[in-house]
């Protein structure tokens, strides 16, 4: 219901060219639906020069050992949260090249702050419990959002014409983990794609000693 | 090959056993091979396990060491951050720390860094390169040839960046040490496969397993899918060995655990079952030869002595066999000896039968002439042999009978064996005995003859009957040129025919009374290439007709003048013509001859009668007749035949007929030695004859005897009664011939008329009676 209100809101902002909605299913190998994928849609003649922002929370929280959620988009020069909601306290990390950073031990209810001003790719983890990981996505463009349990993403009001769709997922087997994918979007109206993205299992995580 | 039965039997059970023996050495080795590989097969099967167990306990040792190390934190921010030294330095501590002889990095991009900083060759950085999360990346790898065991562990930061390996060297003595946990020696080695078909073990480690034997075998096995022990052979010798799968690194790169363990330590633990086996087989087999070789000898030794003593047998030995057996060959053994002993009785009865004449028993002929050998040309005298012979025996035998007669003969044989043991005795024929003896000579072989009729000469007492005994004797000596011993006793038996012949009670042989058999014959072959060569001739006696006193008739004789003998008389070869029976030819020549000189007496102007002798014999030779009537058709001339007496006409019936045709022809016949011999009263009866020839038995003594000169007389005229002619033989004396005249005879023939002439002669004969010389009564 949301979604549909921000559309209208959208529709009724941009009068002049009738913005469409991308619609996005991915699926894996076998079919089944992949969430967590991070779709992006780049326009042809680029996005909007004012900052935006995503309606969802950056926030990476530390809960019953796990991070949530497991992947995070925000736009380049968000400051994300990772508030500790755990009883153990935790060491954030990430070696990622886009942004590497750590963060001590801090403890329960404390939150640690980092600003991310690159685009890419920030794999975190704990150093204090390895089945802790989480990847927080930095992407330049307002059209971007990553798929829900059905393994579906809708994109709303994305000006109409060529663009480059992009589906990102971290145990995608491709290059940089990235499906790239030229479209033309038509005016108005609902575009929708089905994407196959061949998804590699996690890695195992030995804890049997 | 094996001509004898004892080794025939002996190979044949030898061969028997022995192929038994193989087949159950076989089945053995058989059984205790496959127990053995399935025995060594568990432990070699067990040894896999736990090789595997100890392997995972190894990889799982190194994974944890790995695994601390990828989740290093300074580790990991080390690889983040491509901090070389720093990853290089951490692998090489816990390499240290694991023992492990290799560690490696390698990135997401197939990047291998060796912690030594020795290269990576390039098949190996592509396995290592071919990690990939979604593999439990542990296992054999091979580098540089040599197997490694190996594990990896992704590095996580948190995302994977790579992979840490450890690698352990498989060398020999790790390989050793593992193979020192089994319980058995075995072998251990690990092949990997360095392309398709083709496997190897590490360099230096081939230990006689031919590559391709191996590659093989190792392909083999893996198709079955099953892990099982085989036989796998190797230059060192046989071995069992079972090939597991080994996990690899990398799909791409197999490699295999192969366990062999050497076929004779697996067979070492019934090595002495197996040689106690072969030697009990072997002893048995040594028993069964010589108790074969026993039992063969035992069946064959027999049959030996019997076929030796067929052998025997044959050489008419004495043959007996012992009979030791109550079996099959015993008793043929003892119809052996009963046909033997039977075979000897029956040679026996043979011999003696041979020997001796079965009526009396007595020695026969051919005994004397064999005992008489050994006494030929004794140092203290002749050898002399003696032929007693019974006078008148076929009448003596018509009427005591056969039985008896041949009991006379051995009663004299049994008087002639009591009175001179030591001289061999025989029956010569069916009335005569004969003696064989030692004479110092002729005198005393003949005194002896002469005492020998006197001893033997007693009355006999045969059963109820007394017979008095007449004997003959003919004597006959060894010669100075007897060449054969044996023929004395045919000169005794021909002695005593001339005695008889001269009706005396002994003689002596005269060889010149009786020419040699053998040479008898020859004689006859002489006499047909004699008349061929004109040898013969024929004499002519002229015969007197009283009545006419003129010669009327000529008998026509025989004469053979031989180139080697001179002339042969007729008596010598006559009688042997008509036993041989080529009278018929020798009168066919006389006949055709006196033809012929009939014709020339008659062209001098003679005509006279010429009389053939006729054998007896003769007339029944219906091809004879044929040919003389033949010839004596168109002859000018008469003919007479005189029939002789010397021989039984055999078919009168015939005769008579053949009388007839000649008497048809106009040939005359004549009853030739009327008187004597068998010329009778008989044949008055029969023969339609035309001439009667007084005997000159009858003729010779006319003169002298009244008693003679009765006979001749009332001969002749019996003989005018019955309308015959009759002539006198052997008229030599002017008072027989006027005597003769006086009785009426017709004809008159003998030495006073004339000799019988050769033809040449009797023309000039006839010439000078017929110039005026005048025979007269």
């Amino acid at each position: 219901m949301r979604n549909l209100l921000f559309a209208v809101l959208v529709a009724l902002v941009a009068p002049c060219a009738r913005a469409a909605d991308l619609q996005v299913q991915v699926h894996d190998a076998k079919g089944r639906p992949v969430r967590d994928a991070v779709v992006t849609y780049y326009p042809q003649g680029g996005g909007p020069s004012e900052p935006f922002r995503f309606e969802w929370p950056y926030r990476m929280a530390q809960q019953n050992l796990q991070f949530d959620p497991f992947v995070l988009v925000v736009p380049a020069g968000a400051t994300v949260a990772f508030p500790n909601r755990d009883t153990v306290r935790h060491q954030v990390y990430s070696f990622s090249p886009a942004h590497p950073f750590e963060l001590k031990l801090y403890g329960r209810d404390e939150t640690r702050t980092v600003k991310f001003d690159r685009v890419g790719v920030i794999a975190l983890g704990c150093n204090i419990h390895d089945s802790m990981v989480a990847f927080i996505k930095v992407v330049d463009t307002p059209f971007a959002a990553k798929t829900d349990a059905q393994g579906q993403v809708l994109l709303h009001g994305a000006p109409p014409g060529a663009g480059t769709l992009r589906i990102w997922h971290p145990y995608l087997k491709a290059r940089g983990n990235e499906l790239s994918e030229e479209v033309s979007l038509p005016q108005g109206g609902v575009f929708r794609r089905a994407e196959t993205a061949d998804i590699r299992s996690p890695p195992v995580r030995r804890n049997a000693y | 090959m094996f001509s004898r039965l004892r080794t025939r039997l002996t190979v044949l059970y030898a061969a028997l056993f022995g192929a038994s023996l193989l087949l159950l050495s076989a089945a053995l080795y058989g059984v205790i091979t496959g127990h053995a590989v399935r025995e060594v097969g568990d432990q070699l099967t067990a040894s896999a396990t736990v090789f595997n167990r100890i392997w995972a306990m190894r990889s799982q040792q190194m994974q944890e060491g790995a695994d601390l190390l990828s989740r290093d934190f300074g580790f990991r921010e080390a690889v983040a951050s491509k901090d070389a030294a720093t990853i290089r330095s951490a692998l090489d501590n816990l390499a240290g720390r694991l023992g492990a002889d290799r560690a490696f990095i390698v990135g997401m991009d197939g990047q291998v860094a060796s912690a030594d900083g020795k290269p990576v060759s390039r098949t190996a950085a592509k396995v290592l390169g071919q990690l990939d999360q979604d593999q439990d990346a542990s296992g054999v790898f091979t580098l540089d040839g040599a197997p490694y065991q190996a594990i990896s562990a992704p590095i996580l930061s948190p995302t994977l960046t790579g992979w840490v390996v450890f690698a352990n060297k498989l060398d020999r003595s790790e390989m050793g040490s593992l193979e020192r946990l089994s319980s058995i020696p075995l072998r251990a080695q690990v092949a990997y496969q360095a392309a398709p078909g083709s496997w190897r073990v590490p360099v230096g480690e081939s230990e006689g397993v031919d590559a391709g034997k191996l590659s093989a075998f190792v392909d083999t096995e893996l198709a079955t899918g099953k892990v099982r022990a085989r036989h796998l052979a190797t230059a060192a010798g046989a071995s069992i060995a079972l090939v597991t799968p080994l996990k690899t690194l990398s799909t791409s790169a197999p490699a295999v655990l192969v366990l062999r363990y050497p076929m004779s330590l697996a067979l070492e633990p019934y090595r002495v079952l197996l040689e106690a086996a072969a030697g009990v087989g072997l002893l048995g087999f040594a028993f069964l030869l010589a108790g074969s070789w026993a039992l063969a000898r035992s069946v064959t030794r027999p049959i030996t002595a019997l076929a030796d003593a067929v052998g025997r047998l044959q050489r008419g030995e004495s043959a007996e066999v012992e009979v030791n057996t109550r079996d099959e060959i015993g008793h043929l053994a003892s119809s052996f000896n009963a046909m033997a002993s039977e075979i000897r009785a029956r040679e026996a009865k043979i011999t003696h039968l041979a020997m001796h004449d079965p009526e009396t028993d007595l020695p026969n002929r051919r005994s004397l002439e064999e005992r008489i050998v050994p006494m030929a040309d004794a140092a203290e005298g002749r050898l002399a042999v003696v032929a007693l012979g019974v006078d008148r025996f076929a009448h003596v035998r018509g009427a005591i009978g056969f039985a008896l007669a041949a009991a006379l003969i051995g009663e004299i044989g049994d008087r002639l064996r009591l009175l001179h043991p030591a001289y061999p005795l025989a029956r010569l024929s069916t009335d005569v005995v004969g003696l064989a003896f030692i004479a110092k000579d002729a005198q005393s072989a003949q005194r002896m003859a002469v005492r020998l009729l006197a001893e033997l000469e007693a009355p006999l007492s045969l059963g109820d009957n007394t017979i008095d005994v007449s004997l003959t004797v003919g004597l006959a000596l060894q010669g100075e040129h007897d060449d054969v011993v044996a023929s004395i006793v045919e000169r005794a038996t021909i002695a005593l025919d001339q005695a008889r012949a001269a009706r005396l009670k002994t003689t002596v042989f005269d060889a010149g009374l009786y020419g040699d058999p053998a040479s008898n014959l020859s004689l006859m072959s002489e006499m047909l290439a004699g008349l061929d060569q004109g040898q013969m001739l024929l004499h002519h006696q002229p015969k007197l007709d009283l009545r006419a006193g003129k010669v009327t008739g000529v008998e026509v004789l025989i004469r053979w003048r031989h180139p080697g003998r001179g002339l042969i008389v007729p008596d010598r070869f006559i009688p042997m013509a008509e036993e041989t029976g080529h009278i018929g030819a020798l009168t066919e020549w006389v006949l055709a001859r006196a033809l012929e000189e009939q014709a020339l007496i008659r062209h001098h102007g003679h005509d006279l009668t010429m009389s053939v002798n006729l054998s007896g014999r003769l007339l029944g030779d219906a091809g004879f007749a044929a040919v003389a009537l033949e010839m004596m058709r168109g002859a000018p001339g008469k003919l007479v035949f005189e029939i002789t007496e010397t021989a039984v006409i055999d078919n009168p019936a015939i005769a008579l007929k053949t009388i007839d045709r000649f008497k048809a022809a106009g040939i005359g016949i004549s009853i030739d030695d009327y008187g004597t011999g068998l010329s009778s009263l008989a044949y008055l009866k029969q023969i339609q004859a035309d001439e009667l020839k007084i005997d000159k038995a009858f003729v010779l003594k006319i003169d002298e005897s009244h008693r003679d000169a009765l006979l001749v007389r009332s001969t002749v005229d019996l003989a005018h009664s019955l309308g015959l002619t009759v002539t006198a033989e052997g008229v030599e004396t002017a008072t027989a011939l006027s005597l003769l005249a006086g009785m009426g005879c017709d004809v008159a023939q003998g030495y006073l008329i004339a000799r019988p002439m050769p033809l040449k002669e009797l023309l000039m004969f006839l010439g000078e009676e017929g110039a005026g010389r005048r025979l007269s009564a």
